[in-house]
């Protein structure tokens, strides 16, 4: 199975939810699903700024698996981040978000 | 919570960041079309945008825009409307999506085609402006 991500609220939501559980799967192959892509709300978009220790690891599994890695442009903006992300870390909004996955459909989005 | 200051207040002058033009440009968006109206434009992402305008004495008075639900679009589209006002059309229509992009830092270089597209939809208003003049 497929499935997408979406870091939709705050909290510990990318330091405990992504960082400790997610992605050390992800680097482990042991998740259980293909991930496809991740998209990022608010402050959670910090983590695809560059320097970033999760979004080091989140980059570079990202890199090697093909997974798609997005942040929220509005909240980017807002945050004057939109161009200090990972290389080839896009911004959009959902238009380029469903766009940006046709070409590898989820079968499920889960909203964290 | 809080709202942010947007307006020129507390002695604080609004900041042309993408997102303080993007807040300020959707509100413009809610404001009805000026007399001058000019054609809607397109690019290939399905985005478009139209500007109108309003003339004193042979130089832009005020502008205002439609446009697609693109915060960077919208910024670039806020920014001429920023600026032009005061201009002259034949000093307006000068202006380049390269002037925009260099004015507004902060935006992806993946992002900056829609500069384009905003120059374009402002061109167009101008060039309603011309063949209302003609006539």
């Amino acid at each position: 199975m497929k499935v997408a991500y979406i870091f939709a609220t705050q909290r510990h939501n990318v330091s405990y939810v992504l960082a400790k559980m997610i992605l050390p799967q992800l680097e482990q192959k042991r998740h259980g699903v293909d991930v496809v892509g991740m998209f990022f709300f608010e402050d959670n978009n910090y983590v695809l700024v560059k320097g970033n220790p999760i979004g080091e690891r989140l980059h570079k599994v990202a890199k090697e698996s093909g997974m798609l890695l997005m942040g929220c442009d509005q909240c980017c903006y807002e945050r004057e981040i939109a161009d200090k992300l990972f290389d080839g870390v896009p911004i959009g909004c959902f238009p380029d978000l469903y766009k940006a996955l046709s070409g590898n459909m989820p079968d499920q989005v889960i909203t964290l | 919570m809080t709202a942010a200051c947007r307006e020129s207040c507390c002695n604080v002058t609004p900041r042309r960041t993408v997102g303080e033009l993007f807040e300020r440009g959707f509100r413009r968006m809610r404001e009805s079309p000026l007399p001058v109206e000019g054609e809607t434009c397109a690019d290939g992402d399905d985005n478009q945008a139209r500007f109108s305008m309003d003339l004193r004495d042979g130089r832009i008075a005020a502008l205002g825009f439609r446009a697609s639900p693109c915060a960077t679009l919208i910024a670039y589209c806020e920014l001429i409307c920023e600026t032009a006002p005061g201009l002259s059309p034949d000093l307006a229509g000068a202006m380049t999506p390269r002037q925009l992009t260099d004015t507004l830092e902060g935006v992806p270089a993946l992002k900056q085609d829609r500069a384009a597209l905003a120059i374009a939809a402002f061109r167009a208003a101008l060039s309603k402006v011309s063949q209302l003049h003609d006539h």
